[in-house]
């Protein structure tokens, strides 16, 4: 592995960031200080005047639109940051306080109709939780996700209930997406043909073993076809054989979806699959372009992080984030959605 | 627990031009944004087969760890009305001025069983369901309203042991206590009436808890408390002209929904008659406020229910 020296960018680059003082309002006094400040929220003072484009109303799938999260957890251990003697013995007595984590930083993108975007990133850079604001699992901290339709997550994290059999949870499962009976009946014979399950369907799900169990969720999660598609590591999971038979279905699903979200591991894949890619890393959004491209920066950098070569995988990350366009999203006056789906 | 610890070794930056995207956007709609009243209650019909096949195929697995299986189901509130029998009624000696007090028992615990089942396994529907909640898309209230007809659904065989109870045992004499004979006719029918109604005061009450326990969860623990305060407070096992001394303490029995509904139901069974009319009328009141304000309540925290905690 190369760490490219040729294209090397110098990575102390926050003297324009927008959060410390730019040399115009040094320059003047005080009072005009605040004034000076006033007009610069939202317009940093080197950046060029914005690139403005239009999507067409018939091309615009999801608009993400200054979306953060942070997570409020309740925590036992939470007495430990504590800075007070009272206060610190008071929350660990009690066993409870609340933990802030903080997972995703303010992000904006737009997806198109017909575009496949994959979703890259290394263990707890953010991935996830941008997938549960985008199905709207979860409300974001800030800022909000527009879309056509109300994006359906294709994983294997649909919950089962253990006590009740296979063959039970099909039907409790495809009638929580919103299938009638009727439906449920037609897809029930492919979502056992896909799950591979056929005879232990009568089964409670407690005697299932750990693949099994994700079999059959995915399996059941492909029952629908979403406009708006997400998937997530779903291609990884289970042996040889399921894999080729989930292919199939997974194609068929992601030719009808309107628009398609990739969250993978797998490079290959991705490239592969879609033609633009999101990398996310450290709760922000790093890259947005190109699957060659975003792809190589990303071998780079978990390379160095692998090898444990901190700096030159803090390079390849602030170089990366340099090449970013970042996006304001700007609604037309009075059509902001409010309506649901 | 998906929510990753970041470390973040720079402040956040930008130095690539900004882009601004003008958009129209009436074609979209805001993520996991609350319906209007009307449509999610057109919502909510939708999902009607998810709630039925959810209660049943729930209830039917209530009780498949247990080696006696559903025979508890039974078995549990007999051995309740038994244990409150001996104590209460035989020792403590609360059956003076009840007529037929074995059957006046066996309605209230069975009875009272199923209201305390309902209103709590309904306000634990959505916290005790994270998994389920964060899954699927499906208006919320349809977990609330599920636990409850699942509720009903285990109560099913329940009510037809209270019955056959009733008519074999109401009006067994032990001791001194004063007896009529128990005979079968139309008024039984009353039943049906008296716990539907008591089942909408249940979703609606358990509605509003469930958006309270989903907030805090602090509130679980209030409501096991409650709920023993109001087992005390329907004379589920003792008459209450006998210990309600005080003019409000009646009038707060009145109103209490789970006294009329006992009441309704030993009426017709026990007593071969009517109760008194104003017990429908609170009934009913309670039934379609708690239904409508629960329902509002909870409708208006749709959004908050996925949340990590």
């Amino acid at each position: 592995m190369t760490t490219s020296t040729g294209r090397y960018v110098p990575r102390r680059v926050n003297w324009n960031s927008t959060s410390g003082s730019s040399p115009a309002s040094q320059a003047q006094g005080v009072e005009e200080d605040a004034v000076a400040e006033q007009l610069l929220i939202g317009h940093p003072p080197n950046a060029q005047a914005p690139a403005v484009e239009r999507i067409d109303s018939q091309d615009i799938a999801v608009a993400v639109d200054g979306v953060s999260m942070i997570y409020r957890v309740r925590s036992s251990s939470e007495y430990l940051r504590s800075k007070g003697v009272t206060a610190r013995q008071v929350k660990k007595i009690l066993g409870a306080g609340w933990a802030e984590i903080p997972a995703l930083e303010e992000i904006s993108f737009t997806v198109k109709q017909g575009e496949s975007v994959g979703v890259i990133g290394t263990n707890g850079s953010g991935k996830s939780t941008l997938m549960k604001l985008l199905t709207g699992k979860i409300r974001p901290t800030t800022g909000e996700v527009y879309a056509t339709s109300t994006p359906i997550m294709l994983g294997v994290n649909a919950a089962l209930v253990k006590q009740i059999s296979g063959r039970e949870n099909i039907r409790l499962g495809c009638l929580a997406m919103g299938l009638s009976p009727a439906q449920v009946k037609e897809k029930f014979e492919m979502i056992v043909e896909i799950s591979g399950l056929r005879n232990s369907l009568d089964m409670p799900l407690k005697s299932y073993s750990s693949g099994m169990q994700s079999r059959l969720q995915f399996a059941i999660a492909t029952a629908v076809d979403p406009d708006i598609l997400l998937i997530d590591e779903a291609l990884n999971t289970g042996d040889a054989q399921f894999r080729a038979r989930t292919k199939k279905r997974l194609d068929e699903v992601r030719a009808q979806a309107g628009c398609v979200f990739l969250v993978s591991h797998s490079l290959g894949t991705i490239k592969q699959m879609c033609d633009r890619v999101i990398w996310i890393e450290q709760g922000r959004l790093l890259a947005d372009g190109e699957p060659e491209w975003v792809c190589e920066q990303y071998e780079e950098y978990t390379d160095h992080k692998s090898n444990d070569r901190k700096r030159s995988a803090q390079i390849v990350y602030d170089r990366t984030r340099l090449k970013l366009n970042p996006v304001t999203v700007s609604f037309d006056r009075g059509t902001r959605p409010k309506r649901a789906s | 627990m998906a929510a990753p610890t970041t470390e973040r070794e720079t402040p956040a930056f930008t130095a690539g031009q900004q882009r601004t995207v003008q958009l129209d956007g009436t074609p979209l709609v805001r993520v996991g944004a609350r319906p209007g009243l009307f449509q999610y209650i057109a919502e909510l019909w939708r999902f009607r087969h998810f709630i039925y096949y959810d209660s049943r195929s729930r209830s039917s697995s209530q009780n498949s760890m247990d080696s006696m299986g559903r025979l508890w189901m039974v078995l549990n509130p007999i051995l309740q009305a038994a244990v409150y029998f001996t104590i209460f009624g035989y020792l403590l000696e609360t059956h003076r001025g009840v007529v037929n007090f074995l059957g006046y028992l066996i309605i209230g615990v069975f009875t009272f069983r199923f209201i305390q089942g309902a209103v709590t396994s309904a306000s634990n529907s959505i916290a005790g369901n994270q998994k389920v909640v964060q899954s699927f898309n499906f208006p919320r209230a349809a977990l609330p309203i599920s636990s409850a007809v699942r509720e009903l659904l285990a109560a099913g065989p329940v009510f037809v042991v209270m019955a056959v109870l009733v008519y074999a045992l109401g009006d067994y004499q032990i001791g001194d206590m004063v007896r009529e004979p128990v005979s079968l006719s139309w008024h039984w029918l009353l039943f049906f009436p008296a716990i539907a109604l008591a089942l909408m005061v249940m979703t609606g009450l358990g509605m509003m808890l469930a958006r309270a326990v989903n907030a805090y969860q602090d509130v679980k623990h209030l409501i096991s408390v409650g709920t023993r305060i109001w087992f005390y407070g329907s004379a589920v096992i003792f008459s209450i002209e006998r210990f309600a001394t005080h003019e409000w303490m009646l009038w707060l029995m009145y109103h209490n929904p789970a006294y009329c509904v006992l009441d309704i139901i030993r009426h017709a069974w026990v007593y071969d008659g009517f109760a008194d009319p104003y017990r429908w009328v609170v009934l009913g009141c309670w039934a379609v406020g708690s239904l409508v304000i629960g329902f509002l309540i909870f409708w208006h925290g749709e959004e908050t229910y996925g949340r990590e905690k």
